[in-house]
């Protein structure tokens, strides 16, 4: 797809350079006339996605429904809260600067909302990586008692009952009969879609514009000192590692899902993309803006048995070049991408 | 009783002979086995039991472990069985498609129907308790599968093979609360059932519903003298879930066979 947009952003389109289309390839071998939506299509500087859409190849109606469904309040058990609640396209799909979020009843869960993009480049969700597959992420929050609180079965009965939904999903996937299946291959479409590749980095990575020489010596420093990490086009390596932020674990992060002592206070390295835009910072939301994470970086890693080696001395960081850092972070925001308005609610 | 039992399934294996000859005895292949282009359905019945000595056992009854002493009562004993196989003598199987089923204790009869097997003589049956690894990964499923059954972990993916719940006065808060799997690793929870028929083959037929008679026996979890007190609270995968999987797989015994 790709990503349209108005008045002075609309340059920022350029970002979507040569997509690959994945999804939806007509089996006609003859050109056909360019349709308006061509479900899922990979940047041409991305790799390969993990997800691989074989069983759920985006559609517009599935899309669309995913869409709704996402911003739909109804699908909490009080009809409070929706996915948008707590994932604001403003802030790159994380939740509004607040540390934890609040679910139905103003309960509050235990972890930071962190923002959504690239789902489908993403091996294992969530900070621990207890989610394994994209298409079940969606069972979590809608059944969690801190988040949506609902039952499925009585979300799908709900659904069933409403008149747009079963219409929604006969175009989408062929049969009124809605199932769990299909209301989590709908979200999975939406979320497989939120796609952020358009910041003034990835142009610069595609040679279509230049950064300033503040945010180029601040992407030297952050190749040095943070890529280990945050590593690649998808800013992170997705592997598990203590940063540093306790010595003592309130949450043991990915220990939680593996049960191995070697795994406790780790935690999933984060994507930075759109992180100027998804203050508060770290698993618990404890940082309130970028100058403390560095400070943290710089002079607060705690020394822990699974700290991650590489930090053993901290990443010691010049005042300049906590400037120049947060400079070259900022270029990771993706304007296109939280103004978007096929993101937006419907 | 065990006498009575192999005696009386004797008995029903001559009388299915008899009913078999005399309902068609103009057919000249009666005797042969019957032609694996045709297809049959079987059962796979699972009484649940209370003990060696094979007790009544019952959701909502108070039960007394034979090794502990202590009181127990089921509320819930929900469990997979997947990738059910039908033996042959010759050592190849046939495996059922799409094979996920949900046992659940209250139901009047729990069993697992079997569908479309290739008819034929068969030997022995076999199946998982919980759901194979790649399931466990593969996202959104539909059927026994379904998230919506309630036997699915959201927050760190995977399904709940077994589930059993009640109270004792023996756990901790009263209550005890069984939530076993685990797909991977040395804590996997998945167990492999399988049981030779023994002497009396199974023959899968058009027309006809043999069925396989397991026992379960719902104390095993406690096999050994593990009290409830020491463990009442299993809810993810671990070392604790393998041990209490393994002991209630240890738990099935076939008893008999219907042809
Ligand atoms: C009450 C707030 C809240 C609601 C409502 C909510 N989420 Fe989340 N979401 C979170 C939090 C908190 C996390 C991180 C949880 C963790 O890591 O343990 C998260 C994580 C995620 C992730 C993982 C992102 C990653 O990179 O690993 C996805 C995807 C997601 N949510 C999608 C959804 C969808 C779809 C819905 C609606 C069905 C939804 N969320 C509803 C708070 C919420
Ligand atoms: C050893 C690996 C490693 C290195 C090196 C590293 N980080 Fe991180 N970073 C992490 C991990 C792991 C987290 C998540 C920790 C948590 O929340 O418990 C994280 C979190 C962050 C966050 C918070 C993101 C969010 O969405 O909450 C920012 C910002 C960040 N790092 C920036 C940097 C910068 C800038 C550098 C270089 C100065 C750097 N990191 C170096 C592993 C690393």
């Amino acid at each position: 797809m790709y990503f349209r947009t108005q008045g002075p952003l609309r340059w920022l389109i350029a970002a979507a350079v040569f997509p690959l289309l994945i999804g939806c390839r007509s089996d006609d071998a003859h050109e056909e006339p360019p349709k308006s939506f061509e479900g899922f299509s990979a940047p041409a500087h991305f790799p390969a996605p993990v997800y691989g859409f074989e069983n759920n190849p985006v559609t517009e109606a599935g899309f669309e429904l995913g869409k709704k469904l996402f911003y739909d309040k109804r699908l909490s058990a009080d009809g409070t809260v929706s996915c948008g609640t707590c994932h604001a396209q403003v802030h790159g799909f994380a939740d509004h600067n607040i540390p934890l979020s609040f679910g139905i009843e103003e309960r509050r869960g235990m972890r930071n909302t962190p923002g959504l993009a690239n789902l489908a480049w993403t091996p294992a969700f969530m900070w621990d990586g207890g989610i394994n597959h994209i298409e079940v992420i969606p069972i979590a929050p809608l059944t969690d008692s801190t988040e949506m609180g609902h039952d499925l079965a009585a979300l799908i009965s709900f659904l069933q009952t409403q008149t747009e939904y079963p219409k929604d999903f006969e175009t989408a996937f062929g049969s009124s009969e809605i199932d769990t299946r299909n209301l989590l291959l709908a979200l999975t479409q939406f979320q497989s879609c939120l796609i952020s590749a358009g910041s003034k980095y990835d142009q610069w990575l595609t040679g279509r514009t230049n950064l300033t020489p503040a945010e180029n010596e601040g992407r030297e420093i952050f190749e040095s000192k943070c890529a280990s990490c945050h590593s690649g086009v998808l800013l992170t390596d997705f592997s598990y590692r203590n940063n540093g932020l306790d010595s003592i674990f309130t949450d043991e992060g990915r220990m939680r899902i593996t049960l191995n002592p070697e795994d406790a206070g780790t935690f999933r390295v984060p994507s930075l993309r759109n992180v100027a835009l998804t203050s508060p910072y770290m698993h618990d939301g404890r940082f309130r803006n970028l100058m403390q994470v560095l400070d943290h970086y710089d002079s607060g890693v705690k020394q822990s048995a699974t700290l991650d080696p590489s930090l053993s001395g901290g990443i010691p960081l010049e005042d300049h070049e906590k400037e120049r850092l947060i400079d070259f972070l900022r270029t990771l925001s993706d304007y296109d991408f939280i103004s978007n308005h096929r993101f937006s609610e419907p | 009783m065990k006498f009575s039992k192999i005696a009386l399934s004797g008995l029903l294996i001559i009388a299915a002979i008899t009913f078999q000859n005399c309902s068609s005895d103009d057919d000249n292949n009666n005797n042969n086995t019957p032609s694996p282009a045709m297809k049959g359905d079987m059962e796979i019945k699972f009484d649940h039991r209370w003990g060696p000595s094979q007790a009544p056992f019952a959701l909502d009854n108070t039960h007394t472990h034979p090794a502990t002493g202590e009181e127990i009562t089921f509320t819930t004993l929900r469990y997979y069985i997947s990738n059910v196989r039908l033996h042959k003598s010759d050592g190849s199987t046939h495996a059922e498609e799409e094979s996920y089923h949900i046992v659940d204790a209250s139901a009047t009869f729990p069993k697992v129907h079997v569908k479309d097997i290739p008819a034929g003589d068969y030997t022995g049956v076999s199946f998982l308790i919980g759901v194979d690894s790649l399931r466990n990964v593969s996202g959104a499923q539909t059927g026994a599968l379904d998230p919506a059954e309630n036997m699915f972990w959201s927050w760190s993916t995977g399904y709940i093979f077994i589930k059993a719940e009640g109270s004792s006065p023996a756990a901790m808060n009263e209550t005890f609360t069984y939530h076993l799997g685990g797909f991977s690793g040395e804590n996997s929870a998945l167990r492999e059932v399988y049981s030779s028929f023994g002497d009396a083959d199974m023959r899968i037929a058009p027309d006809a519903l043999p069925s396989a008679h397991f026992m379960v026996n719902a104390a095993r979890f406690w096999h050994g003298g593990i009290s409830l007190g020491e463990m009442s609270m299993v809810h993810m995968p671990g070392a604790n879930a393998s041990l209490l999987a393994t002991n209630f797989s240890g738990g099935f015994i076939l008893d008999h066979i219907h042809n």
